[in-house]
């Protein structure tokens, strides 16, 4: 990634943060979601935080049991590799990750979850995009036949033209 | 450490996307395209709607525009992927065929067939008695390849009044207003 490419994606992130603060204004926040609008890249970043944000808020922070904090404490310090240090590091680690990953297997109906306003205006313009396209494809169809038919219907009254003339040996 | 678990979060995050996606396949109207990426590369589009938020999209809709609230509310999932084919339509027109031969085997009707050389558009209804399960549309030029999945029931004739209002043009730049 050019030097160039790495600003852009701090500008970004930048904004898409402020976003999810409530930092951004009215006119600012209005300007991202057109940006949004024409950047997919953009628009599906802006998606995935909304969606990190939710799960980080969700998570519940437990507490080491008492019996492991005890026989983490009497482990000499220099005896633990540097990766378990420590220790109650890892144990809070992997409770939030066991507590996503159970939410996130739990059946689409069991979770009481609502789609953000900006996944629903996504969603709109979504639908916007899809029913443009329905429509262009519809359009060219009918385009294809109305020709064709044009043509069978020329062809067809040229040679009923042609054989009166013939019957009538007008010519 | 930390990059590990960053890491891992972001894989369990993509669940939901996938899942999603799985929820329509059990729909009668659904359509499998298959893999096209390999080929034309990242889709320009790529929309993948389920229930649960057109319901949504239905009701915050259904003040402002009950025309168009009252199409998203009789659809289930609404699917697009546009690649650009750049002049290479071979493998989109073998898509195409590969699609429309299962949909004849999955009792899907044809609503219109235009093949000519090097395009083709196809368009399939599927319906349970009086109701439609789905529409497919698959248009194929020197331009894009497109594929469209509309589950649910969709009347034709409504769209025009929704597409006045929605003012999205297609062709080159995408403007939506």
């Amino acid at each position: 990634m050019t030097e160039r490419e790495n600003k852009t994606t701090d500008m970004k992130e930048e904004r898409i943060n402020a976003l999810l603060d409530g930092e951004l204004d009215n006119e600012q926040a209005e300007r991202l979601k057109r940006d949004a609008t024409s950047d997919q890249d953009l628009a599906r970043s802006i998606i995935e935080a909304y969606q990190l944000q939710r799960a980080m808020e969700g998570i519940r922070v437990e507490r080491a049991p008492a019996s492991l904090r005890r026989k983490l404490r009497r482990i000499p310090r220099q005896q633990r590799p540097a990766w378990l240090q420590p220790a109650w590091v890892t144990a809070y680690a992997v409770v939030p990750l066991l507590v996503i990953a159970v939410a996130l297997m739990q059946p689409r109906e069991m979770r009481p979850r609502q789609p953000t306003a900006a996944e629903v205006a996504q969603a709109r313009q979504d639908l916007a995009v899809a029913f443009a396209y329905i429509d262009q494809v519809s359009t060219r169809a009918s385009g294809e036949i109305q020709s064709e038919l044009a043509g069978e219907i020329t062809d067809a009254v040229a040679g009923s033209v042609f054989r009166t003339v013939q019957d009538q040996k007008i010519l | 450490m930390k990059r590990y678990l960053i890491a891992l979060c972001c894989a369990l995050l993509a669940l939901p996307a996938v899942a999603q996606e799985d929820a329509l396949r059990d729909l009668p109207g659904y359509v499998d395209f298959g893999e096209m990426n390999s080929i034309y590369g990242e889709p320009r589009v790529n929309i993948s709607i389920g229930g649960a938020l057109l319901g949504f999209v239905s009701a915050l809709a259904s003040n402002e525009e009950p025309e168009a609230a009252a199409i998203f509310s009789k659809l289930k999932g609404v699917r697009i992927s546009v690649y650009a084919t750049g002049g290479d339509t071979a493998a989109a027109l073998g898509q195409v065929n590969r699609v429309k031969n299962l949909l004849g085997a999955a009792q899907w009707s044809p609503v219109v067939q235009v093949n000519e050389e090097g395009e083709q558009v196809q368009i399939f209804m599927k319906m349970d008695g009086e109701v439609m399960d789905g529409l497919t549309l698959m248009a194929v030029d020197s331009e894009e390849a497109v594929f469209i999945n509309v589950i649910g029931q969709i009347d034709p004739s409504e769209l025009a009044h929704v597409m006045d209002r929605f003012k999205v043009k297609v062709n080159g730049d995408l403007e939506i207003n």
